[in-house]
């Protein structure tokens, strides 16, 4: 699951500017999320599973201690704390300072998965991303994911 | 006004096996429906059924959801149907819940957004579900009724077929707008019967179709939902002209006494107490069939088709050969459940498949026993339906049937149904010179002349075998307890028998 989040992260970094925060092609793919499965399943439905995702994230990556998913489904607070852990720390890596984030879209794609199935939630996010190669994305990539 | 000058509604394909025909050959295009029923009766499923039928990219269905089911708990659910394609999500098939207009909000601004949806995606299909918890809404600025009528006019005028969907009771039909305006009702039940559950499905109005009323039973598989029309899926089948064609059993004798055997398309019943041969005979009739090149089908109700063909073995009939070569297939049907209908739709299913012209019903009793317990009341009714469909495009049907031996009435039937059949053959015990012997008198046989000798006879590893000539020396046959007459045997007149009432 990581691995389908990292693809959609390079592929919202290259959509965006060079320069740009690394956490804004975070959130762009969480907007995403949020846009395309809010309007399939209701802001409040979006809302639990984003919540259930930030918990699970949370004991994987600490540094999302300070994150919190608003009742209209959006994320806060990511921003300051992945800036926070640039800084700290020198990972090394695509996405260093992105490490929090991809666990979290990880952990939504996750539940995702478990609630629609592999199929239903591929196809929801080939209508999010269009351009992006989510094809090879098939059984044995998403249990290695 | 000429018939080309008249609109043409299309129909559309529900989607749910045998819904077309009970609909009167699909969904009227435009037509602006509800479907109704409690919880669980399978109000959804049948709607995503016409969802997946009819939807594509450039018509999709757009599915809104509002306060009830979550569309990703429900999604969760349905996938679990094999009619549920996955790839047909989000390009075909779009959901959107609607849950925060309707809570925040009034039906006024929930018209907009639907508006709103089906202006961006030029929809061939719309489901609003639950529609019931959205007009559950007390404080509404926009009435009910003009909420109803706007929507209706708004997706007709888009071209959208559409379905409302709602726990509605039946006690709220009366002087309820929504129903007024739609152009379809349907309405789902599911009653509780001793231990089972029957679900029935009754199409209480349909503008411009010409549905099939009364209550069709339904049930829910993994293929979703399954209706089974009370016509059986026979309405425009060419009703088979009477034929004179005889069908033997494969035994001299009796097809003698059958006057060459029974008419093609009759329905003939088999009846006798427990042991008197009844099933042997029924396996001849289809047996016989077969080496005339006419395929068959047997009903069974009270033991296993691999137990069934055994005992055809110990007979000397193969039964395995033809089942192979898809001459002959023996149907087990003993869910304990079941419907008419359905044990119907399995017999016509298998009947088109391997183009029978035999049926064997084993036995009627069995056949009641493995309906739900609310079905049996209509058991009779049913049998009716059931035969007239099959005889009408041709099959022959031997039904067997167990009766109470009495000593003081020769009954036919236990279901008093002789009056469904058109030949019928009573087996009986006799008791002989301190012998429980068998004889066989044909009762009745409709559009044709039949020997009236009571015949005894014997079940034999090679079936049913009569002996001798009829029986003329001994008076009071059919009571079971003869007496010896003076006269010999076999005179060529018929024996008389007294005193007995026949009951039918």
């Amino acid at each position: 699951m990581r691995d389908l989040a990292h693809r959609l992260l390079v592929y919202e970094a290259g959509a965006g500017d060079a320069s740009e925060p690394l956490e804004t092609a975070i959130v762009r793919v969480y907007e995403k999320l949020r846009q395309s499965l809010g309007e399939f399943a209701g802001v409040a439905a979006f809302e639990s599973l984003a919540f259930r995702a930030l918990t699970q994230a949370k004991s994987e990556a600490p540094s999302l201690w300070a994150v919190k998913v608003a009742a209209d489904g959006s994320l806060q607070g990511l921003g300051e704390i992945e800036t926070q852990i640039d800084m700290d720390k020198d990972l090394a890596g695509e996405f260093p300072a992105g490490e929090g984030g991809i666990i979290l879209i990880a952990r939504l794609l996750g539940l995702l998965r478990l609630f629609l199935g592999e199929a239903l939630t591929l196809s929801l996010l080939r209508n999010a991303w269009p351009g992006a190669a989510l094809d090879n994305c098939n059984s044995e990539n998403w249990r290695k994911a | 006004m000429s018939i080309e000058d008249k609109v043409k509604i299309n129909k559309l394909p529900t989607g749910v096996p045998g819904l077309d025909e009970i609909v009167g050959g699909g969904l009227p295009e435009f037509s602006f429906n509800i479907i109704a029923g409690a919880p669980g009766s399978g109000k959804t499923t049948l709607a995503h059924q016409f969802v997946f039928a009819n939807a594509t990219p450039e018509r999709p269905a757009l599915y809104f959801t509002v306060l009830g089911e979550s569309a990703i708990k429900m999604l969760r659910y349905q996938q679990q149907y094999t009619f549920f394609d996955p790839a047909m999500l989000p390009g075909s098939i779009r959901f959107i819940n609607l849950s925060e207009v309707v809570l925040e909000k009034d039906l006024g601004a929930v018209l907009q957004q639907i508006t709103k949806e089906v202006e961006k995606a030029n929809p061939a299909v719309v489901v609003v579900d639950s529609f019931r918890t959205m007009v559950r809404k007390p404080e509404s600025d926009m009435d009910l009724q003009s909420f109803i009528q706007r929507l209706a006019l708004f997706l007709a005028s888009w071209q959208a077929t559409t379905f409302l969907i709602g726990e509605y009771a039946e006690e709220e039909l009366r002087d309820n707008p929504i129903f007024t305006v739609a152009d379809g009702l349907f309405w789902l039940r599911q009653t509780p019967e001793r231990n089972s559950v029957v679900r029935k499905l009754q199409i209480i109005k349909l503008r411009g179709q010409d549905s099939v009323p009364g209550l069709h039973t339904f049930r829910i598989t993994d293929a979703g939902v399954q209706a089974f029309s009370r016509t059986f899926g026979l309405i425009g089948h060419a009703k088979n002209p009477p034929s004179h064609r005889r069908l033997c059993f494969g035994i001299p004798e009796l097809d003698k006494m059958l006057g060459g055997g029974v008419r093609e398309g009759d329905s003939v019943l088999v009846a006798g107490s427990s042991g008197t041969g009844k099933s042997v005979l029924a396996t001849q009739f289809v047996a016989e069939g077969i080496r005339q090149g006419e395929p068959g089908i047997v009903a069974v109700f009270e033991e296993r088709p691999q137990a069934y063909a055994e005992r055809a073995t110990s007979l000397g009939l193969d039964l395995e050969t033809p089942q192979k070569d898809g001459k002959l297939k023996i149907l087990y049907l003993r869910p304990l459940d079941l419907s008419v209908d359905e044990t119907m739709h399995s017999i016509l299913d298998a009947v088109q498949k391997i183009g029978a012209k035999r049926l064997v019903i084993d036995s009627l009793a069995g056949f009641e026993m493995a309906l739900s317990p609310g079905f049996r009341a209509d058991f009779r009714e049913s049998l009716y339906r059931m035969i007239f469909a099959l005889t009408g495009i041709g099959v022959t049907i031997l039904s067997t049937v167990e009766v109470d031996e009495s000593f003081t009435e020769f009954p036919f039937s236990t279901y008093s149904i002789s009056f469904l059949t058109d030949d019928i053959i009573r087996l009986r015990y006799v008791s002989i010179d301190g012998q429980l012997r068998k004889i066989m008198v044909v009762i009745k046989m409709r559009g044709g002349n039949h020997a009236k000798d009571i015949r005894e006879y014997e079940i034999t590893d090679k079936g049913v075998v009569i002996l001798g000539k009829r029986l003329t020396n001994y008076q009071g046959l059919i009571s079971g307890i003869p007496s010896r007459s003076d006269r010999p045997d076999s005179t060529g007149e018929p024996a008389l028998d007294t005193g007995i009432e026949h009951k039918t």
